[in-house]
């Protein structure tokens, strides 16, 4: 496991992508996915997950829908249209701060 | 192995117990333990129930459900004033501007009056002792639902209190900066009194949408926040 705080900044980020490629997930869906995808390299805490989703809700990034599963009540999360829009933004700053590493981390190879 | 109705009920106790309210924060919370406390039983058989849960639960970290309550309050304050401001701008369109610019004059015109400062003073003194009986009576109506363990959501629990807490402190607040200074509005600049006399009707406005208005929309209000209402509330 690597180090956790250098994921820290980039959480909404993550879950707006997966919210992109998944159509609609739920809180706990999105910790094992993220587990899945990333084999157990990162690990998104719980006490992290639901602040950050109620956050994007709060700014209109995302959607609820409730259903009944068995004998609970699940809250499944969905991309708005202007989450849609942001998660392009999103992703665009993200690609660029990658750059911006590389180059600060190992020069030589983004000169190639 | 699933989890059982029982169970079910014990982790909103269990939520319950750690400073968590409100059933809308709560139901999310739950299915969370419930779909963690199945997955370790997956790995780990022989934990008993209670075993599994605390192990899921020490995941959220040492502030527990803290933050996630924290953060979902701040969401909640949001939308409630999102609420408050849609209702109050209709006092702004034809015909309630009339009515606005009315309560406008008033002020403007009052404050003008010799010895008006006293007149207000008592105004806010009435204000002052309808809203702390106001209050009074909605913690009442609130304990008792709680005592009955009620279904409470966050934003129906703020319809009904938050009113109180903001109007209230601005009244109070008034009513200081008023008696204190010891304030003469007749002789004040007309700008000022100007100034003061909008101040004045926004604040009603305020004060009549979040304790009248406001209330009785708030099944409405509620449904439209909530997609789960409907379905908790006929359980």
């Amino acid at each position: 496991m690597g180090n956790q705080k250098l994921y820290k900044g980039s959480l909404q980020t993550i879950i707006l992508k997966l919210l992109e490629t998944n159509d609609k997930m739920y809180g706990y869906e999105i910790t094992q996915k993220v587990k899945e995808l990333t084999k157990g390299e990162l690990k998104i805490t719980e006490g992290a997950l639901y602040p950050a989703l109620h956050k994007l809700e709060a700014d209109g990034l995302l959607d609820v829908e409730v259903a009944k599963v068995g004998n609970r009540l699940r809250k499944y999360y969905k991309l708005t249209e202007s989450g849609t829009k942001e998660t392009a933004n999103k992703l665009d700053e993200m690609q660029e701060f990658l750059r911006t590493m590389q180059q600060l981390v190992n020069p030589k190879l983004s000169l190639e | 192995m699933k989890l059982t109705e029982n169970q079910i009920e014990e982790l909103y106790k269990f939520t319950r117990k750690h400073y968590v309210y409100h059933y809308d924060v709560q139901s999310e919370l739950v299915d969370h333990l419930a779909n963690d406390i199945e997955e370790i039983w997956v790995a780990q058989p022989l934990l008993t129930f209670e075993q599994a849960r605390d192990l899921s639960f020490k995941k959220f970290g040492v502030f527990g459900f803290m933050d996630v309550v924290e953060e979902k309050q701040k969401q909640m304050n949001k939308r409630y004033w999102k609420i408050l401001l849609r209702f109050a701008k209709e006092w702004f369109t034809v015909p309630k501007i009339i009515l606005t610019f009315v309560i406008f004059l008033s002020f403007f015109m009052l404050l003008q009056i010799q010895f008006s400062e006293y007149f207000f003073l008592g105004l806010l003194l009435i204000l002052i002792t309808y809203e702390m009986i106001a209050g009074y009576k909605i913690r009442k109506e609130h304990k008792v639902k709680e005592k009955k363990e009620e279904k409470i959501f966050l934003l129906e629990a703020m319809l009904g209190t938050t009113k109180n807490s903001y109007t209230g402190f601005a009244f109070v607040n008034l009513f200081n900066l008023v008696n204190l200074t010891r304030l003469d509005f007749s002789n004040l600049n007309i700008y000022w009194v100007f100034i003061i006399s909008i101040v004045l009707t926004l604040l009603c406005i305020l004060f009549y949408v979040s304790n009248y208005v406001i209330p009785q929309k708030a099944e409405e209000l509620l449904q439209e926040t909530y997609p789960e209402y409907k379905i908790v509330k006929n359980l």
